[in-house]
């Protein structure tokens, strides 16, 4: 009795090394600095991971498909910069739609590239990372974008507003983050996108439409890198040009976190969530506990390879290596 | 026949051309620049157009105008074009103080003389420089800490007041150079204001008002704030007024136009005003006095003034 219930609970701990890590973490964080649990900085920490989070539930798709999207930092800033430019053109209700259609193009064109042409996602990625933060350069002259009438226009609720409390980034986040999954996890589609990333080959054979499937993972990518721009704009109601750069690899590194691989037919939506907080947690942890900046940079990535370490050791049930 | 006629006429053009370019040679100097960073904010941009404009209005001058994009092996690579261009001046903005005194050095070797503008290349490369034409980050940093001095001594709390320090990007000269002078200079004027803590917010206004989250939860108490920028300070007073805590005084350094407008609403207290066109007249003004032997010292200032919401309408809104 007692031994099937500890067989549940290692099962359950195999399933879930990465929450168990998380959990391990935020008692260390809490106990170094009593505030770290407090509502207000919890509430702040998810808010401020609300736009990393947004864009890492699209790549998840991407990188479960088994390709790579290098591009969502500069294609987040190319959003945040049309939308605040267009929002004093346009005005905000006509502005938004006008900046998806943008991004969602710019996203077409790169799940065109790869799921079409078949060609290489690290490649059409990491060019398109740098043409892109070209094209929003060339869009904006070089020049901040700034929201002129920064306290009379509704636009500033989407990074900026609650409901009951709740910041709106963290509800889109989490509305996001639950249309998402079940998506990945219960639709058809979903499926689909984890046979062509375990094996594309025999996808195709079982009659998967294997490109439409890669091509509609870069829309889905590109819905979520609009709408973290979305916050982020609405956020500041300004921004430089480099906003998003940089972020590609936080974001992978959130979905990597999470225990998706990067050879593709593994991941989940609900663990790159996890993937977001641990990584939201230690940067605003390590700011709490006041750690020297030069020796956050080291901790950061000591953190992080003892939570991959514990999710590996979770699910092969010892912590070394049984074939080493 | 006619094709003929043609060639000769075309081949003895140019080398006249040649000819008179080399006469012109005496009078007009090449002068190449390697930028830091184009496009990565407003003030690069535009110390970039205004660098290139006068650079027209001189007729002496012929510029080539270059960026690194933020990259040190791309910006080496320049000045080695330069030098193979045989210019007569470089001026460089350098993306990183150590590593690029190799490139220096060579063109210096070249007999070529390097003037470098906006942010110093790091102490062991002066040597072979000619001169450094910006503003004197250090002087910004003091003069930072004594306006917010002069504030919290009005307001009567000079002997309790508690600061927190958002700094620029690790690494990069302007930031070490304006934290020091802030960090020396305030316990000068104001002895008993304490810095509790200072972060780097990496020129990212977006980063900046993460950091200034962490400090609020941290901290019950904090009177003022100052940021190694105004995109920074922005960043940093947004935070504030998302948390409802008031009555922080925030000072910056090089004003932006966002900075001048928190300025104007009354949220912001001060900063340093420098100017991008006047950092680009004076770069190419540089180079132009060395060329004509004109002297010119080593640490070639242009000045940055104070500005607050006391004395700003002496001041044109920056175009960045």
């Amino acid at each position: 009795m007692a031994d099937e219930r500890l067989k549940s609970l290692t099962s359950m701990l195999a399933r879930h090394g990465i929450l168990v890590a998380f959990i391990l973490f935020m008692i260390g964080f809490t106990i170094a600095n009593q505030r770290f649990l407090g509502l207000d900085n919890v509430l702040g920490v998810i808010r401020s991971s609300a736009i990393l989070g947004v864009m890492a539930l699209g790549v998840t798709f991407v990188v479960v498909s088994g390709n790579l999207d290098l591009s969502v930092g500069s294609m987040m800033s190319f959003s945040t910069i049309v939308v605040l430019d267009l929002h004093d053109k346009l005005g905000p209700s006509m502005a938004i739609p006008a900046m998806f259609a943008m991004t969602m193009a710019l996203g077409a064109f790169i799940g065109f590239l790869v799921g079409y042409l078949k060609l290489n996602s690290l490649i059409v990625t990491l060019g398109m990372l740098s043409a892109i933060h070209g094209l929003t350069l060339t869009y904006s002259g070089g020049k901040n974008m700034d929201i002129v009438d920064k306290s009379g226009t509704w636009f500033s609720v989407f990074g900026q507003g609650a409901i009951f409390g709740i910041p709106v980034p963290v509800l889109m986040f989490g509305l996001l983050a639950v249309v998402l999954t079940v998506i990945l996890a219960k639709t058809p589609f979903g499926r689909k996108v984890y046979a062509v990333g375990g094996n594309g080959t025999a996808a195709t054979f079982s009659g998967i439409p294997r490109a439409r499937v890669v091509f509609m993972t870069y829309i889905i990518s590109s819905f979520c890198v609009a709408t973290a721009g979305l916050i982020q704009a609405s956020r500041s109601l300004g921004s430089q040009n480099t906003v998003g750069q940089g972020l590609e690899l936080d974001v992978l590194a959130a979905v990597i976190l999470g225990g998706a691989s990067l050879l593709g037919g593994s991941g989940t939506v609900f663990k790159t969530v996890i993937g977001v907080l641990i990584l939201g947690f230690i940067q605003n942890g390590l700011l709490l506990v006041g750690l020297q900046f030069y020796v956050q940079y080291v901790v950061t990535w000591v953190i992080i390879i003892l939570a991959v370490w514990l999710d590996i050791a979770a699910k092969r049930g010892r912590l070394w290596s049984p074939i080493a | 026949m006619n094709t003929t006629v043609r060639t000769l006429i075309a081949g003895s053009t140019a080398l006249a051309g040649i000819a008179f370019a080399s006469v012109a040679m005496a009078e007009t100097y090449k002068i190449g620049i390697t930028q830091n960073n184009v496009g990565v904010d407003s003030y690069q941009t535009t110390y970039e157009k205004a660098f290139i404009a006068a650079a027209e209005a001189n007729a002496d001058v012929e510029a080539v105008v270059l960026d690194a994009g933020g990259d040190v092996a791309r910006q080496i690579a320049q000045v080695q074009d330069l030098i193979q261009q045989e210019v007569d001046a470089i001026i460089i903005w350098p993306t990183n103080g150590e590593a690029v005194i190799p490139a220096v050095r060579e063109a210096h070797k070249a007999g070529i003389p390097v003037i470098v503008t906006n942010s110093n290349i790091a102490e062991p490369g002066f040597e072979f420089v000619k001169s450094f034409s910006g503003p004197d980050n250090i002087t910004q940093g003091s003069r930072s800490a004594e306006i917010m001095c002069e504030k919290f001594t009005e307001m009567g709390i000079q002997d309790e007041a508690k600061v927190v320090q958002i700094s620029g990007q690790p690494g990069y000269t302007t930031a070490i150079e304006r934290q020091k002078g802030f960090d020396d200079r305030l316990p000068e004027v104001c002895p008993n204001v304490t810095i509790v803590e200072t972060q780097p917010g990496d020129w990212n206004r977006e980063k900046s008002q993460t950091v200034m989250e962490a400090f609020l939860v941290k901290y019950d108490d904090i009177d003022g704030v100052y940021a190694g920028d105004d995109n920074m300070g922005v960043g940093a007073l947004n935070a504030a007024k998302a948390a409802g805590r008031e009555g922080i005084i925030f000072v910056g350094a090089t004003n932006f136009a966002v900075g001048y407008e928190a300025m104007e609403a009354g949220e912001y207290w001060g900063s340093i005003y420098q100017s991008p066109v006047d950092d680009a007249e004076a770069a190419l003004k540089t180079a132009l006095d060395v060329l004509n032997g004109v002297d010119v010292p080593f640490l070639n200032y242009f000045d940055t003034p104070k500005i607050t919401q006391d004395n700003m309408s002496e001041f044109t809104k920056p175009v960045f």
